[in-house]
């Protein structure tokens, strides 16, 4: 590659693009771009709150209720007066007399909601004391189980705090479960500290110390015993996360529709050949078009975490991020026959990386699989929360390196020969697969080298199950871990094959098969990335990617991965060059082989 | 100057090229001719290094074609004229010069010489309201940006209107009397007659003749006699009342037409001969495929 060219080439993409769009268009997109910068703040700043105000409260000015009430969005404080719930004007009425709602669904809500504004009022009161230890005496770390029954009712533990005093939430909290008539309490959880630490640290550790007295009101049938199990804890609703992601990732979706374009428009009609017989080289083109794509979304990106208080880590964070969605892009692009076509490549690469870096994102404050997605960084750079290098490498690297390795694809089929046909999606897929296989390690090599998709398609797996039952979620997530990682290991041998890229011999194949064997077990230890926000502690990751670890320690269980992919990769190699029929059953068959062997590791980490 | 030896090139199962062999000297102009699907095209792309030879090699100017300096020294035109139809004339090509490292101003001064010998007056419009034939000019005119030694033009006069296919013909003449090489493929043979030093006609993926157009004529074609009688004589065509032809391959047929003519009371009254022009030659060597 020359710089010069390629910068050359910049240039006139850049001009290109911007001389391709008439005056009245390029004034609407600069419009929409600063309508859209001018809003990201204005909606950060001023997010809406879901049903804000949806809750009257009757509540007199100098009450000491009236605070959380203020402090509450879903809350309105109303004028007390008299029958202020019976006369419908309030859901819940504070006064002497006590607490009194209104004998329905809303009234009910609504005390709910006053109940947790209250409780979190005392929690932010008893956090800002000098005294922490004497503030929060003891601390209490709360840990979810599964919940096997369904709970009818039968409570122990206190912190109702109905009686005014500073009360705290003892650590044992007992399920009741009905079975033929009878009835069980089930000790669930419970760690007390001693009085003087505070050690919350758990995801979901929490207190609850009333300083003001969080009432039960008076509800037909509740009883007055106010629920104290983990499931009381719920998560903030994630309303910033989410306008983060859509305010970062909107742009990335424009910039790439203008991309895909341009790629496909030097295929149209070979408009692109005349530059292949120019001294640029492949790479010089490449990078060429799709520098001010990529340099516009690094601007795009950069307004927009200027305007939403982001700094410079979020902006580098989004630019692997960036570098796939051009990335993957391009390659749609190249395999796409026609605008027609092209528009479908993109929507799915929008729908695609948007649920991969949206989704997880959205649960930055509640749950550490967010960590899979660049946006959390962001989220957590806005929040100034810390984050280490660690999360910020899973995060970014294997979002970086996949978009490396669909430029490198891409490069393999930029050529006379590839570029200018008009075969189906699918074979122009396995050209571009088999283009850069030319021997046993060039295909050991990119196999190592497909591992980020693997790392990037099982993290979205894990973040898509995670919220479902374990039962369903992990025999799931080990199917799809199978499928992943052998058709990583074997479709581009396929290609090879089918790409008569490789002389048609069981030898042959036997070889590529050990060198996508080791290529795999090398690349795999990319994995490990996981273990640095504690990624496989979570159950469905555990199942994931537990079984990586078993390569750390012990000779025997470093063998055992390596064993696993070498048979498998040989499987679907021997297949794969007696054509396709006998590749898909080889490949069933290396799936079935590694199928069972995570069950078994699964089954060994318990 | 240019040298392709032993030249294959497959896709897939299809072999398009098959062990190509041919040299072309300076300022001498070569055309390739054959049937469609021949390899022509083929030939020409691995000469301009757009395609890998699968066995074979192709030197042009001490560079072998996958060696990205030999673009340095090449001019490559293809069959169609792919421009970037947003572009000007000027822009385009100032864009292609600058790939190739010209100076600007050695740039602009051979944009302006090859546009004005080419007659394409229109320079600041987008080449997408061009006809097809301006485009055309466009397309050649960036092939000269970098005054390359060795210019390959793939049918370079391919749907054109007989004004610009002249103008077209007479430039690749021209360039040729500067001391270009030029190798180029067409259908028109009598475009191929009158501008190439020699020919080499690809049937199948190979060269089924090659060599100047008198030896390929002496080679593959074949004289005839054309008789005229004033008499009716067996396998004769009446052309005109009283007057009938027979064609005839030898003087021995000749000799022979004059014994008939006189046997039926008449007389031979005129003799033609006629050489094989170079279609006849290429429909001859193809097999009649065009």
């Amino acid at each position: 590659m020359t710089p010069r060219r390629t910068l050359r080439v910049a240039r006139w993409e850049a001009t290109r693009g911007v001389s391709g769009v008439d005056r009245r268009t390029a004034v609407l997109l600069a419009v929409a771009l600063l309508v859209l910068a001018a809003l990201a703040p204005l909606l950060v700043a001023f997010a809406p709150t879901p049903g804000a105000g949806v809750y009257r409260v009757a509540v007199a000015d100098g009450d000491p209720y009236r605070a959380p009430v203020d402090a509450t969005p879903q809350l309105r404080a109303v004028d007390p007066g008299a029958n202020a719930v019976a006369s419908g004007r309030a859901d819940v009425a504070i006064g002497a007399g006590g607490v009194r709602i209104a004998d329905t669904e809303k009234g009910r809500a609504a005390l709910a909601t006053f109940r947790d504004a209250v409780t979190a009022y005392n929690d932010r009161l008893m956090a800002s004391e000098g005294d922490q230890a004497a503030a929060f005496p003891v601390v209490v770390n709360l840990t979810y189980v599964e919940r096997s029954a369904v709970r009818v009712g039968g409570t122990a533990g206190s912190g109702d705090g109905s009686s005014g005093a500073s009360g705290t939430t003892t650590g044992a909290t007992s399920a009741g479960t009905t079975s033929a008539g009878t009835t069980s309490a089930t000790t669930t959880s419970g760690t007390t500290t001693s009085a003087t630490t505070t050690s919350a640290t758990s995801e979901t550790a929490t207190s609850a110390t009333s300083e003001t007295a969080a009432p039960d009101g008076e509800r037909p049938g509740s009883g007055g015993d106010g629920p104290a199990t983990p499931s009381d804890i719920t998560p903030p609703f994630p309303l910033r996360s989410l306008l983060y992601a859509f305010v970062f990732l909107l742009p990335l979706n424009v910039v790439i529709q203008a991309y895909g374009s341009s790629v496909i428009d030097e295929r149209i009609d070979r408009r692109g050949e005349p530059l292949l017989v120019s001294p640029a080289s492949r790479g010089d083109i490449v990078v060429g078009k799709a520098l001010p794509y990529f340099l516009g979304a690094v601007a795009v990106t950069a307004v927009v975490a200027a305007a939403v208080g982001a700094g410079v880590r979020s902006v580098v964070a989004l630019l692997p991020l960036a570098g796939l969605f051009l990335g993957v892009t391009f390659l749609g692009a190249l395999f796409a026959r026609s605008y027609k076509e092209l528009t479908f490549v993109t929507v799915t690469v929008s729908v695609g990386l948007m649920a991969y870096a949206f989704v997880p994102a959205v649960f930055t404050e509640v749950h550490p699989i967010a960590a899979i997605s660049p946006l959390s960084v962001v989220v957590r750079d806005i929040r100034g929360d810390p984050f280490s290098l660690g999360a910020f490498l899973l995060a970014t690297a294997p979002v970086a390196l996949a978009a490396a390795v669909c430029y490198g694809l891409g490069l393999g089929v930029y050529r006379e020969e590839d570029l200018f046909t008009q075969k189906r999606l699918p074979a122009k897929a396995l050209d571009a697969l088999a283009a850069p296989l030319s021997s046993a390690w060039r295909v050991g090599l990119w196999t190592a080298a497909f591992v980020p998709f693997v790392l990037i398609a099982e993290l979205f797996a894990v973040a898509a199950l995670f919220v479902v039952p374990e039962a369903f979620a992990i025999p799931v997530v080990l199917a799809l871990v199978a499928l992943v990682e052998e058709a990583a290991k074997s479709l581009h041998v396929y290609a090879g094959f089918a790409n008569a890229r490789f002389p048609d011999t069981d030898r042959v194949a036997l070889a590529v098969g050990v060198a996508a064997g080791v290529g795999f077990f090398v690349g795999e230890k990319l994995l490990l990335l996981t273990r640095l926000v504690d990624l496989p502690n979570v159950a469905v990751g555990g199942a994931a990617f537990g079984g990586v670890e078993l390569g750390v320690g012990s000779l025997a269980l470093l063998v055992a991965p390596l064993a696993l992919h070498v048979a498998a990769a040989t499987t679907s190699a021997l297949g794969a060059r007696r054509g396709r029929r006998w590749y898909a059953l080889a490949f069933c068959c290396a799936v079935g082989l590694h199928l069972a062997y995570d069950y078994a590791v699964v089954s060994v980490l318990g | 100057m240019l040298s392709v030896s032993g030249l294959t090139k497959t896709y897939g199962d299809v072999e398009a090229v098959r062990g190509i062999s041919f040299d072309v000297d300076d300022g001498e102009v070569f055309g390739l001719v054959g049937p469609n699907g021949a390899g022509k095209t083929s030939t020409l792309k691995t000469l301009a290094g757009l395609l890998e030879p699968t066995s074979g090699s192709v030197v042009v100017n001490g560079y072998d074609s996958t060696d990205p300096e030999m673009r340095r020294t090449l001019g490559f035109l293809p069959e169609d004229s792919p421009l970037y139809e947003d572009m000007t004339p000027r822009s385009y090509l100032r864009f292609f010069a600058d790939l190739y490292d010209v100076p600007r101003e050695t740039a602009d001064d051979r944009i302006a010489a090859a546009l004005d010998r080419l007659a394409l007056d229109v320079r600041d419009r987008p080449v997408g309201d061009f006809s097809k034939g301006m485009k055309r000019k466009v397309a050649i005119a960036r092939s000269l940006v970098n005054d390359p030694d060795v210019l390959v033009y793939d049918e370079p006069a391919s749907g054109l209107d007989p004004t610009t296919t002249n103008v077209v013909v007479e430039f690749t003449r021209e360039l040729a009397e500067r001391g270009k090489t030029v190798v180029f493929s067409a259908h028109d043979l009598y475009h191929v007659e009158s501008v190439c030093d020699r020919v080499a006609i690809v049937s199948n993926g190979e060269i089924a003749a090659q060599g100047t157009l008198a030896d390929i004529r002496a080679d593959h074609g074949r004289v005839e006699y054309h008789v005229f009688a004033d008499v009716p004589l067996d396998g004769a065509t009446e052309v005109e009342p009283g007057r009938y032809r027979l064609a005839v391959e030898s003087m021995a047929g000749v000799e022979d037409a004059r014994v008939r003519a006189a046997d039926a009371g008449g007389e031979l009254v005129d003799i033609r001969t006629r050489e094989s022009t170079l279609e006849d030659v290429f429909l001859a060597v193809t097999g009649g495929e065009a």
